[in-house]
């Protein structure tokens, strides 16, 4: 199969662009039904409390409307069935401010929201915890989440003889996904089908089934297109289930759609964290101690911690580490996973604080990583499947022109503007997990097609091309004679598209099935041959007319044996406006070791993205809470900055080739989420360069620079 | 958003009679703004008069200095060969506002009566006096990082969002307006927006059903030295921390006259005059500029996440002063 004619490795146009660029792709709520009502969910206006009494008679009575659902007529569920996030309508409580208390169902979009407005809520109001700063000090070990520690750090920090010790902050983020999360319920008899966009497919099927208490085989995801997730739509939250109910209760198929300002507490984010981090070295620059203490909070009845240490568990070789988290409960909406989890938040406070104790020890922030360059998983002793720090750091240095960098701030000058560089690294685990797949291969005449069939999910970010790449070379078939059906519960089981398993679970489990459908031919074919035939040589010289296989792949066994990770390294040159303080990242460059990359055109995209995200996070992104209130202050996207397209520069992505077959058997590491991590610091650390001014509470907005 | 009755007016009169016979009718022009607030409940009206068919549009020289049609888009002003030439000022300032696809909407009329962006006006669940007189001002004590340095109230602390604004006001422009009775007026830009005092739900001075049919700016000789700087949180696609219209007009190597006009720091658009005054009769050097934007910012009462305002004014007056005095260079 490795002849001229391999499509992996190529930067194949996505299969499913056109569909999208002409609109045919349909995402949630686009999806033909007859008859659909439609449901607006409204809110709670206190963070802590109970309900007193809903007046619901004016909505009752206004135009169209079909039913008011509150927590005094819905239907008795299973709150502990997996859903994100709680806000079912269960009972009076109110947990934070803007958690789902009913839903309005009208015949039209406007009637529901009309109605939805004319609700009246009369509270009973208790004291509510939404002052972070007051209360982190109060946090507590997570639930899941013991002090991890090698040696004694604490001791080596006291002896050491460089050291620098500081607190990092960063504030809450969120998603915001370009498609809002949207939901089509229909119900028949039993038997319900659900139109959503989910990460995982298997994972929305279950908890929507555990919380109507449905069998799972009686609910139906599809969700062939995602308009961008990143983490918000591996769980699933309320708005799926309300969905359901109140197709139920209007005998009806119901559209639900979250709008832009309910997305900010109804779905998630990425929580506020304050990373101590501590490290000692020798003053020839070898890491003595690492210590990273992050405090954080999390919902009122329900606990997520984001592992912010766990970069520098594996990043840099010491003998003392300690990793901690301290968590508060707090009334805002559980937090989730949010594009590179823990690791993005977690490298912006490991890789700033290397860059300042660099500069401490007056060393190149590139060779005083090189020399604490780790030979195997300092975590656990696992030898690494592949690494590719070293050389990251190497190609991106010089195709970046590190050696233009000062090592003294303050040093490159053009006209107004102060100029920086940055570097910081970034890593993510790895994974394979268990997916199954069926491929159909059709002969007429000389014509061989294939279809492949999982519950994979594509986020917009490339599965379904990849997929067609991965069958087309094992079959020996050209791309365009492959069908790619995924985002569907009633096609064999696979992993989520989340943690960056997506792409090594798929393809790997595609490439099984394909070879195992080969290998059925060769045996029906009875013969004995040489060179392995392909699929499609065997279809036409046997004569089959249509041939189907299963296969069901898991990880490597011996894939545990060793410690498997995507790493990068950040390159960015920022100018700083000296009077105003307005930042521009005028060129960025990641430089990746990712495994085996499928496609280089999608993988570019999929670096460049989270680039994109990652600068958001050091320069424009925010989301204020009122603690007085509870509510987020900047709840849309004219107050929650994303970055525009002048706000970004010139952006390359470098791949370092590398196949990591001791991880899985193509070799694929997955990219998703490292294209995030190490973006901030990186960012950061050429501010610093740039003004001498080390900002350690992203985001860096003008006044920090003044 | 509440139901309401749709109309669209066939001419300027027509339109005028049919808002100011009802107090809860609105014209609707780009509607970049006024829908967004519809959606939100902030604005209710249960008459939407749709002027945009009415042929306000015509930007043209007239013997005082050049008139832009009200109903005329924010993109059409700012790339019209007259006003890039003449009032570069203006220009620049309309192309730092929204986004190319707002602009293409928005109107100049509709530009001067934008809402403030505060975010507890916006949101029907905060207190805002400006919103619903008496139920407080919900940024006061709030989340006031973007909010006023000048001249606010204890009843409201919000800003004025445009850019636009800001240059008209610096050019001393005039609005035009029809008034329901059929006499025109015309308000100096000084006295078209208001300060918030006690009655913050009053942005402008424009009575009810009067519209906006033209922006007049007298001639100057301000287009070789004017340059429009604003400061934000990100690149484009968002309001002002500080924006600065600056224009001057020299007198060999002396300043003969200058302008200054503040975006983000107040409930209109704030001519720093002090400043302004001591520039006059100076060379624009740096220490003059720095003077006159020490002078001017003396008098600004920060509130409590806005204190970086009054360093970021200073060093934004002076900014704009030297690319103004520099910008025929470029």
């Amino acid at each position: 199969m490795q002849d001229k004619n391999t499509t992996i490795g190529k930067p194949v146009n996505r299969i499913d662009g056109i569909l999208k660029v002409t609109g045919k792709a349909d995402y949630s709520t686009d999806h033909p039904v007859q008859n659909p009502a439609y449901a607006v969910i409204f809110k709670s206006t206190i963070a802590s409390g109970k309900i007193k009494r809903i007046d619901s008679i004016a909505a009752e009575k206004s135009a169209g409307v079909l039913a008011v659902i509150t927590h005094n007529n819905a239907p008795k569920l299973n709150p502990k069935g997996g859903i994100r996030g709680g806000a079912l309508l269960q009972n009076a409580d109110v947990l934070f401010y803007g958690q789902h208390i009913g839903v309005v169902v009208a015949e039209t979009f406007e009637q529901a929201r009309h109605a939805a407005d004319l609700i009246k809520v009369e509270y009973e109001q208790s004291d509510a915890r939404i002052d972070f700063e007051k209360i982190y000090k109060d946090g507590v070990k997570p639930k899941d989440k013991e002090d991890e520690k090698r040696g004694d750090a604490k001791a080596a920090l006291e002896n050491a003889e460089v050291k620098i010790e500081e607190t990092y902050a960063t504030p809450i983020y969120h998603h915001h996904p370009l498609e809002p999360h949207a939901t089509i319920a229909e119900w028949q008899g039993d038997k319900l089908t659900l139109y959503n966009s989910s990460q995982i497919v298997n994972g929305a099927q279950n908890a929507a089934a555990l919380t109507l208490n449905l069998k799972p085989e009686n609910v139906h995801i599809v969700s062939p297109y995602i308009g961008g997730g990143f983490g918000s739509k591996g769980g699933q939250w309320g708005n799926l289930i309300l969905a359901a109910i109140a197709a139920k209760m209007v005998n009806r198929p119901v559209k639900l759609a979250l709008t832009r300002q309910q997305m900010f507490n109804s779905v998630g984010f990425r929580q506020r964290n304050y990373q101590k981090v501590s490290l000692a070295a020798t003053k020839d620059g070898k890491l003595t101690a690492l210590a990273h203490e992050t405090s954080t909070h999390a919902a009122i009845q329900d606990e997520f911690v984001e592992p912010c240490g766990d970069c520098s568990k594996i990043m840099y070789d010491t003998p003392n580490s300690l990793i901690s988290y301290r968590v508060t409960p707090m009334n805002l909406i559980l937090p989730t996973y949010t594009r590179g989890p823990g690791k993005s938040t977690g490298s912006f406070a490991l890789e700033s604080a290397m860059d300042e104790l660099a500069y401490k020890l007056k060393m190149d922030p590139i060779a005083f990583r090189l020399k604490n360059e780790p030979e195997k998983d300092p975590s656990n002793g696992k030898p690494w499947s592949s690494r590719k720090v070293v050389e990251c750091l190497n190609v991106g240095a010089k195709a970046f022109g590190w050696e233009k960098r000062k090592m003294e701030p303050r040093q490159l000058i053009q006209d107004n503007y102060l100029i920086g560089y940055g570097v910081a690294c970034g890593t993510y685990p790895a994974h394979q997990r268990d997916s199954s797949a069926i491929v159909k291969l059709k002969r007429e005449g000389n014509n061989v097609t294939a279809t492949i069939e999982l519950a994979a999910a594509d986020l917009g970010t490339g599965t379904y091309t990849i997929l067609a790449q991965t069958a087309a070379d094992a079959l020996d078939l050209p791309i365009n004679k492959i069908t790619v059906k995924i985002g569907d519960s009633d096609l064999p089981p696979a992993a989520g598209s989340v943690g960056s398993v997506g792409a090594t679970s798929y393809a790997n489990v595609v490439n099984d099935v394909c070879n195992k459908v080969t290998d059925e031919l060769i045996a029906r074919s009875g013969k004995q041959y040489f060179v392995r035939p392909t699929a499609s040589q065997l279809m036409i010289s046997e004569k089959i007319a249509d041939i189907q296989a299963r296969a069901d792949s898991k990880p490597l066994e011996t894939a545990e044996q060793y410690s498997s990770h995507s790493f990068n390294a950040n390159f960015a040159e920022v100018w700083v406006n000296q009077s105003t303080g307005m930042v521009r990242v005028e060129r960025f460059l990641a430089v990746t070791g990712a495994g085996k990359i499928l496609n280089p055109k999608t993988a570019r995209s999929q670096i460049i993205g989270g680039n994109v995200w990652g600068i958001g996070m050091a320069l424009t992104e925010e989301s204020i809470v009122d603690p007085r209130y509870g509510h987020f202050v900047t709840r849309s996207l004219a107050e929650y900055h994303v970055p525009s397209n002048l706000d970004i520069g010139e952006l390359d992505a470098i791949f370092i080739k590398e196949e990591d077959t001791l991880s899985n058997k193509l070799g694929i590491k997955g990219i998703g989420e490292v294209g995030i991590v190490g973006v901030a610091a990186a960012v950061a650390n050429a501010v610093f360069n740039a003004t001498g001014k080390r900002i350690r509470e992203l985001p860096i907005l003008p006044d920090k620079l003044l | 958003m509440k139901p309401f009755k749709y109309i669209n007016a066939k001419d300027a009169p027509a339109a005028v009679k049919l808002v100011s016979e009802n107090p809860n009718a609105r014209f609707l022009a780009g509607g970049t703004n006024l829908l967004d607030l519809m959606k939100e409940n902030v604005e209710q009206p249960d008459e939407v008069i749709d002027i945009t068919r009415i042929a306000l549009t015509q930007i043209k020289a007239t013997s005082a200095g050049v008139s832009i049609g009200g109903l005329g888009k924010n993109t059409d002003a700012a790339n019209h060969p007259m006003i890039r030439q003449n009032y570069p000022l203006l220009t620049q300032a309309i192309l730092a506002g929204a986004s190319g696809q707002i602009r293409n909407m928005a109107t100049n009329g509709g530009n001067l009566l934008q809402r403030t962006r505060c975010p507890y006006f916006y949101d029907v669940n905060m207190p805002c006096n400006k919103r619903e007189p008496g139920s407080g001002c919900g940024a006061l004590e709030g989340i006031n990082r973007m909010h006023a340095i000048f001249g606010w109230s204890e009843t409201c602390v919000a800003v004025f969002p445009s850019d636009m604004a800001i240059a008209l006001a610096a050019l001393d422009a005039v609005v035009k307006i029809q008034s329901p009775g059929g006499q025109e007026k015309s308000i100096p830009f000084a006295d078209f927006h208001r300060l918030p005092g006690d009655t913050p739900e009053k942005d402008t001075n424009l009575g009810h059903g009067e519209l906006i049919t033209a922006i007049e700016i007298p001639k100057n000789n301000f287009a070789e030295h004017s340059y429009y700087l604003k400061v934000r949180d990100r690149a484009s696609y968002a309001f002002a921390l500080v924006s600065v219209a600056a224009a001057l007009e020299m007198n060999g190597n002396v300043i003969k006259q200058a302008r200054l006009a503040m975006g983000g720091v107040a409930h209109k658009p704030w001519r720093a005059l002090k400043a302004e005054q001591m520039l006059v009769g100076k060379e624009p050097t740096e220490a003059n500029f720095k003077l006159a934007a020490d002078a001017e910012m003396a008098e600004a009462k920060p509130l409590e996440h806005n204190k970086f305002k009054v360093e970021l004014g200073n060093r934004s007056i002076v900014l704009a002063l030297q690319m103004a005095f520099n910008s025929d260079k470029s």
